[in-house]
């Protein structure tokens, strides 16, 4: 027997013993007319706590044990002669195993290694035990399920309570998905850091100069030694994003905010605005490959016409311009709720003294509204720190702190999909350094993240 | 005096023509951009292009492997996504008490919300592929790597549209008999569904269009058949176009811009209905 069997016995239990319980409840009811209605739930309650009863049980049983028993099958079939027969070497039995186990299931129809196709029926053979085994077991906590569940159906049990219980759970696991993400992040973030840490000292990695991850792989090799210095990388990361695309993206982001509130007319505000979110929608893949084909060799023969030489065709002026261009609408939409919020006396007092628009803008509101847009130009550097399509088809590999904007630099996000779509095997120092350079990238938009909001939110109650 | 007011006067138009100039160049770049991929691209788009799958020849390549995939990987997204995103804002929003760890968990999940999307690839690599060894560049894999991502952005909406249901409606509900539950289910949850659609469909729309986390996750391979399943390998329409765009031969230009073009119009649909059923369906209180 198959687990998928056991699957379908168990939904066949539960469907039968919760339309049980309805009947039963339904009959209980209209047994109790007559008398004012004493039936505490509807009877689809009552079938529901039953159902629910046969089934979580044995749906919770299920699914831990189908990867358990994955493993059990690999190291029984492992523990017997044809297993002990195999290959010592951990990948290749691996390998085989992973055959045998598709053999079995039928996945696959030949295999490419002889002894896969000798271990086939061995293991379709274990295999089928443990499922016998597992469903068993299913079967007969969703048989106890329903059977202790179906002893409390009375006239006055409270089955709607009983239910309204299970769901409170779900509700509760849900959220608890969530803390659960954000704790998988630090941890395995952190997990996978520490490894890098014991081969890699923390000092060379965050205050180190060089950048060069290619480590030999075997001695006779050219390749240089390895050195992880992750300065340049934040340089470049931070000339980008937060110097070039700043530059670009805080006067139109502001301007343009300051236009549509007030100056143009509604009708046009209307439309104007969902056209600038659509810079925002547009997605960043698209964007770097309007950077990389267009962009980047209009600006290198900007460069060369105004006399550097050396300008390269992944320069950090096109990353950054194009990168500036897409947080425009970030910053416009929090500069927008800014303004916004500044009360109307305020604008009214300052055009009541003889200021001109312009002059109320500049010395009453953008002042008054600082606070929410300083929030908002934080978020817009947080998002560019952490944005990667657009460098890595516009922005170059080559590892060096220059602030010639001609140049290429290269940032964090590209060196960590460098590393790791690269064929290098899991241990090495190269692929965990995409780990710690993963982990000091989330928590340094963390830091800016918690900065803005706190910043938005102590100017909220200013004008509450 | 005079002379002073003249100069007030043209600061003020200067600047009003600064900022007019300010929203124009965006717009600008906008075009630009939409002008350059059609021209490049527009050319490339026939029936052919639609159904045929990725091929080392550009001119036999087209987008449906890529299509499908970016299907597949939705789908689970949104299996996963949706209900555990509502669930969630149901219970912060209804049913939590408002202490410490509330507190944290709302700060937690605002913070999800703005972490970048190639660390959720980082977190897809560790644990789905290597601790949990689920099969590499499938769509199970980029499925719940994106759910991930996707799940506090329907949190934050589903919370804002729970917010927004008047008081007034949960005690009518209560008054009449309702357990909470009921009141949330039968009264609050039909009425704030708008407000969570909407952002849900944001949501998947910002997760269609992302390309880093599944590059971690191995999306990067050649694949050269369509997947017939959410277990074999796969790749999706932006990733797609990023693989292209490295390609060094100069006819794949088209074949990308084209496929840009579909990526924009999936977008500009999703959006649009987004848009479409605020417009329609939401109650202002």
């Amino acid at each position: 027997m198959s687990l998928t069997i056991a699957l379908v016995a168990v939904a066949a239990i539960i469907a039968a013993a919760g339309f049980y319980a309805f009947r039963k409840a339904s009959q209980m009811r209209s047994a109790a007319a007559g008398m004012p209605r004493r039936l505490n739930s509807l009877p689809v309650y009552h079938g529901s706590y039953v159902a629910l009863w046969a089934a979580l049980p044995a749906l919770l049983f299920l699914a831990i044990w189908t990867p358990v028993q994955s493993r059990l099958v690999d190291q029984a079939v492992l523990a017997t002669p044809a297993g002990q027969a195999l290959p010592a070497f951990e990948m290749q039995r691996d390998a085989i195993l992973a055959e045998a186990r598709d053999l079995a299931s039928g996945a696959i129809s030949a295999g490419f290694n002889p002894e896969s196709t000798a271990l086939a029926p061995l293991y379709a053979a274990v295999s089928s035990h443990f499922a016998t085994i597992g469903g068993a077991v299913a079967i007969v906590l969703a048989l106890a399920g329903a059977f202790l569940a179906m002893r409390r159906v009375r006239i006055d049990f409270r089955a709607r309570s009983g239910v309204e219980r299970w769901i409170m759970l779900l509700l509760v696991g849900a959220s608890l998905i969530a803390i659960l993400t954000t704790l998988g992040i630090v941890l395995s973030l952190l997990f996978e850091s520490l490894r890098f840490f014991n081969m890699v000292s923390p000092t060379e990695f965050l205050f180190g100069t060089t950048w060069s991850p290619q480590t030999a792989l075997r001695a006779d090799q050219a390749g240089s030694s390895g050195a992880f210095g992750s300065l340049p990388l934040f340089w470049g990361t931070a000339f980008i994003g937060a110097i070039i695309a700043m530059i670009v993206a805080i006067p139109l982001g502001l301007m343009s905010a300051i236009f549509l509130t007030q100056y143009a007319p509604a009708k046009a505000r209307a439309w104007l605005k969902p056209i600038l979110e659509i810079l925002a929608g547009v997605p960043t893949v698209v964007y770097g490959y309007f950077a990389a084909l267009t962009v980047a060799p209009m600006i290198r023969d900007l460069g060369l016409a105004i006399g550097i030489s050396s300008a390269s065709s992944e320069s950090a002026l096109a990353a950054g311009l194009v990168m500036g261009i897409m947080i425009i609408p970030f910053i416009s939409s929090m500069a927008d709720d800014s303004i916004a919020a500044v009360p109307q006396a305020m604008r009214d007092g300052s055009l009541a003294l003889g200021a001109t628009k312009s002059e109320t803008i500049k010395r009453v509101v953008l002042p008054a509204a600082l606070p929410g847009v300083v929030g908002g130009v934080l978020l817009a550097v947080s998002r560019a720190i952490g944005e990667t399509m657009i460098v890595v088809m516009a922005a170059g590999l080559a590892a060096n702190m220059t602030a010639n904007p001609f140049a290429s630099v290269t940032t964090v996000t590209v060196q960590i999909v460098q590393l790791l779509t690269g064929d290098q095997e899991f241990d090495s120092p190269k692929t965990l350094a995409a780990f710690a350079l993963g982990l000091l990238l989330f928590v340094v938009t963390l830091i800016l993240n918690i900065i803005a909001l706190r910043v938005v939110r102590k100017y909220r109650e200013a004008y509450e | 005096m005079q002379s002073l007011v003249r100069k007030r006067y043209a600061a003020e138009r200067r600047f009003k023509l600064f900022g007019l100039a300010a929203v124009g160049l965006s717009l600008l770049f906008l075009g630009f951009l939409l002008a350059t991929m059609l021209a490049k691209g527009l050319g490339g788009i026939d029936w052919m292009f639609l159904t045929a799958s990725d091929s080392t020849q550009p001119e036999t390549a087209g987008v449906w492997g890529a299509l499908k995939g970016s299907f597949l990987t939705i789908m689970v997204t949104m299996l996963l996504a949706f209900p555990v995103g509502v669930l969630s804002a149901l219970y912060l929003e209804e049913f939590a008490p408002r202490n410490h760890w509330t507190d944290m968990i709302e700060v937690s999940i605002n913070n999800l919300a703005a972490v970048p999307s190639i660390i959720f690839g980082l977190l897809g690599l560790a644990v789905f592929l290597n601790f949990m060894h689920l099969p590499r560049s499938a769509p199970l894999v980029g499925g719940l790597t994106l759910a991930l991502m996707t799940m506090p952005v329907i949190v934050i909406a589903g919370r804002n549209a729970i917010k927004s249901v008047p008081p007034s409606i949960r005690d009518a509900a209560l008054g009449v008999g309702a357990s909470k539950m009921q009141v949330v289910f039968h009264h609050v949850l039909p009425l704030a569904l708008p407000g969570v659609l909407t952002g849900t469909i944001i949501g998947m729309a910002r997760a269609l269009g992302e390309t880093a986390p599944l590059l971690m996750i191995g999306m990067r391979a050649f694949i050269a058949s369509p997947p017939q399943g959410i277990t074999d390998p796969a790749t999706v329409l932006p990733v797609q176009i990023f693989l292209w765009s490295d390609e060094v031969d100069r006819a794949f230009v088209e074949k990308t811009s084209a496929a840009i073009i579909v990526l924009l119009l999936f977008m500009l649909l999703m959006n649009g209905l987004a848009i479409y059923l605020r417009n329609r369906f939401e109650r202002r209180w």
